[in-house]
């Protein structure tokens, strides 16, 4: 699978979608507006303690490994199991 | 006296008592500058015209090399003089309504304070004015980048010839090339070891690392980053050993630089310890690193917790990353394609949109192989026959993908049928799962695809006929709909990937899970393993490939420890003493 991001093709692609949703857009990226340079720290240097890095790493959960979802009862698990069932007769008949 | 012998006496006053931060003041390039640098300019225009070696005169009589200069002492030098020669033609010719002319001089201006800088005696009272004039350059280089007229102007002009004679460097390239020799000049310094606190220009390393990488990346120029990178694995000082903002930018546009690169899990490594080693109150820095630290560990097959995601500086990010990682979660590439396009205009601006596209969708495909044997699967957890091999049908993953690949084409539930299919009470008339954002975009007139599938008919098609799906909207490519081919190559597609922990049986048409016995008959543990872990696993292996193929004399680069990340200059300066 390329991964390569390849702004033409993405554009093409991003502008096949309709438009719709803008509140939910505009809101979005009013709260996201922001420059992307990373700016000069106005202080030289801090130590260690100031930063998490001195903090029990036990103790941050930063990160979910496990995420897998085992419940089935969703609408869309609930879909898929009707289209197995519905196939699996259909092949029976 | 005139101005400017007034002038260069003080440049010559603030050289003998090597005061680098006067020389800084004082030799300053912008237009907002005090009104005696135009004075100044005035002067030389009028007494130094253009054309002639009068300043060189002037600067080697105001500026004259010392004799036997006492130690803590400094002294104008050949390479000083020359680079205040050109400093001074700087303001006799600067126009800054002229910002191509003001780039070439500019350029000039800093290629020679390189030079100056160079020298091993005295170069070093020329840091702090080595680092405004880059800064100036870059500054200005941004700014040209942005203006395509005058960007053009100067591509056109002479002197951006690359080395062969016929290939055009960008000014970019050209800036970042000037700034790198100072780097160099930096790294060279032979004032301290690469363990021992800096000393000399060795003080400035990351300085001007961190300046060639914020130039680079302003400019989408990234790549160009791997000498810098490589120069410093070869002989850089340890990074500990110097401030904490110095650390932190650098780390930060490493994790960016591998993140680029698609090694994501170098780029863990470096936002990491950027992010770690910022204390809160940078809240900006902290979340110009998390914007690029969340879709690395998402790559990574992690989720960000709630937890961080609810911190100040991830305001807004539970928005965008929460929608994908519950469509991850569930399998369901609906809901994926969606929450990319919702925050479509963030994610590409950023440069994620394609990376995410392309690059989770083996998780989505894991989660829905999953989901589907969860469904289909009729043996029990530990119980059943021994001798059989839990099984996923290809079969069945054709019903389920078909299903999905008609939701993507805009397909509905049966209005009729959904009613009486069984479907929970309270969902009869719910709302469809299909984005309505789909549902208005151009569709395929041929409505043939939609009849030819042979699977279930619980959904029927838009009445304008299927949507028509660019290649990366379709669970296979485009419109095409799954079939039993097309989902053994996504299977082994996924157990080569470590995601999927079995092998493909062929006369049965499944894959076929192994290993369920160690999971105490947990088939799901034993197939799916944790997405994380399987691809920390396979960075591993590729690791221990690279150190074999150097130890059988394959490779000639020994591929260091696993966690080494190139440029990173990790080095524990108690023990290491070379």
């Amino acid at each position: 699978m390329a991964s390569t991001q390849n702004k033409s093709d993405s554009k093409s692609e991003a502008k096949q979608q309709p438009e719709q949703q803008q509140p939910t857009e505009q809101k979005k990226a009013a709260a996201l507006e922001e420059d992307d340079e990373f700016e000069d720290f106005p202080v030289d240097d801090w130590a260690a303690e100031e930063t998490e890095a001195a903090a029990d790493k036990t103790a941050q959960h930063l990160w979910e490994e496990s995420w897998d979802d085992d419940d089935t009862s969703d609408d869309f698990s609930a879909q898929l199991k009707e289209e197995l069932k519905k196939v699996e007769s259909s092949k029976k008949r | 006296m005139s101005l400017l012998v007034e002038f260069l006496s003080s440049i010559r006053r603030f050289v003998l008592e090597q005061n680098g931060d006067e020389l800084r003041k004082w030799l300053l390039v912008e237009n907002n500058v005090p009104d005696i640098y135009f004075q100044l300019a005035r002067e030389l225009k009028t007494s130094f015209p253009a054309n002639s070696n009068s300043v060189e005169n002037l600067v080697d009589n105001c500026l004259p090399e010392e004799n036997d200069v006492p130690e803590s002492r400094g002294s104008p030098w050949p390479g000083f003089n020359s680079f205040m020669k050109e400093y001074l033609e700087y303001w006799r010719d600067a126009d800054f309504s002229n910002l191509v002319k003001v780039h070439a001089r500019l350029s000039d201006l800093l290629n020679s304070c390189a030079n100056a800088l160079a020298n091993p005696t005295y170069g070093a009272m020329l840091l702090q004015t080595s680092m405004s004039l880059s800064e100036a350059l870059s500054k200005l280089v941004m700014g040209l980048t942005r203006q395509p007229e005058l960007l053009s102007q100067i591509q056109g002009g002479i002197g951006l010839l690359g080395e062969e004679g016929n290939e055009k460097k960008s000014i970019v390239e050209l800036a970042a090339d000037i700034i790198q020799k100072i780097f160099t000049s930096c790294l060279t310094d032979r004032s301290s070891t690469r363990w021992q606190p800096p000393k000399g220009k060795k003080v400035a390393v990351y300085l001007f690392a961190n300046l060639t990488l914020k130039l680079l990346f302003a400019c989408d120029k990234s790549r160009l980053a791997i000498q810098m990178f490589t120069n410093l694995s070869t002989s850089g000082p340890a990074l500990a050993l110097y401030p904490a903002s110095q650390r932190v930018t650098f780390l930060y546009y490493l994790g960016r630089f591998n993140f680029d690169q698609g090694d994501y899990w170098r780029a863990h490594q470096a936002f990491e310890a950027a992010y770690l080693q910022c204390p809160p109150q940078f809240m900006k820095h902290r979340r110009q690193i998390l914007t690029y630290w969340v879709p690395t560990n998402l790559l990574l097959g992690r989720f960000p917790s709630l937890a961080l995601l609810q911190r100040p500086e991830a305001a807004g990010f539970l928005d965008i990353f929460l929608p994908i990682c519950a469509s991850i979660r569930r399998g369901n590439f609906v809901d994926f394609h969606t929450a990319l396009f919702l925050s479509r205009d963030w994610l590409w601006a950023k440069g994620f949109y394609l990376t995410l596209l392309y690059r989770l969708k083996p998780l989505v495909w894991r989660s829905f192989t999953r989901r589907t044997f969860l469904l289909a699967w009729q043996g029990s957890v530990g119980g059943g026959n021994r001798a059989s091999v839990p099984t996923l049908s290809f079969q069945d993953m054709v019903t389920t993908a078909t299903y999905v690949q008609k939701q993507l084409e805009g397909y509905t539930p049966a209005p009729k049928r959904a009613a009486t299919a069984g479907l929970p009470p309270k969902q009869p008339q719910r709302k469809l799962q299909v984005n309505p954002l789909f549902m208005k975009a151009v569709t395929n007139s041929s409505t043939a695809a939609a009849e030819a599938d042979g699977g279930g008919d619980s959904l029927v098609p838009p009445p304008a006929g299927p949507r028509f799906l660019m290649p990366s909207e379709g669970l296979i490519f485009g419109n095409k709909r799954p079939d039993v081919k097309n989902i053994e190559a996504v299977i082994a597609g996924l157990v080569y990937a470590g995601l999927l922990n079995g092998f493909i049986a062929r006369r049965q048409g499944a894959f076929a899970i192994e290993g369920a016995k160690r999971f105490n008959g947990d088939p799901v543990k034993a197939g799916w393993p944790v997405p994380y872990e399987s691809v920390m696993e396979r960075f591993k292996e590729s690791w221990q490939d690279a150190v074999a193929a150097y130890e059988s004399g394959e490779s000639p680069d020994p591929p260091g420890e696993f966690e080494d990340v190139p440029g990173w200059v990790k080095g524990d300066m108690f023990s290491r003493r070379d």
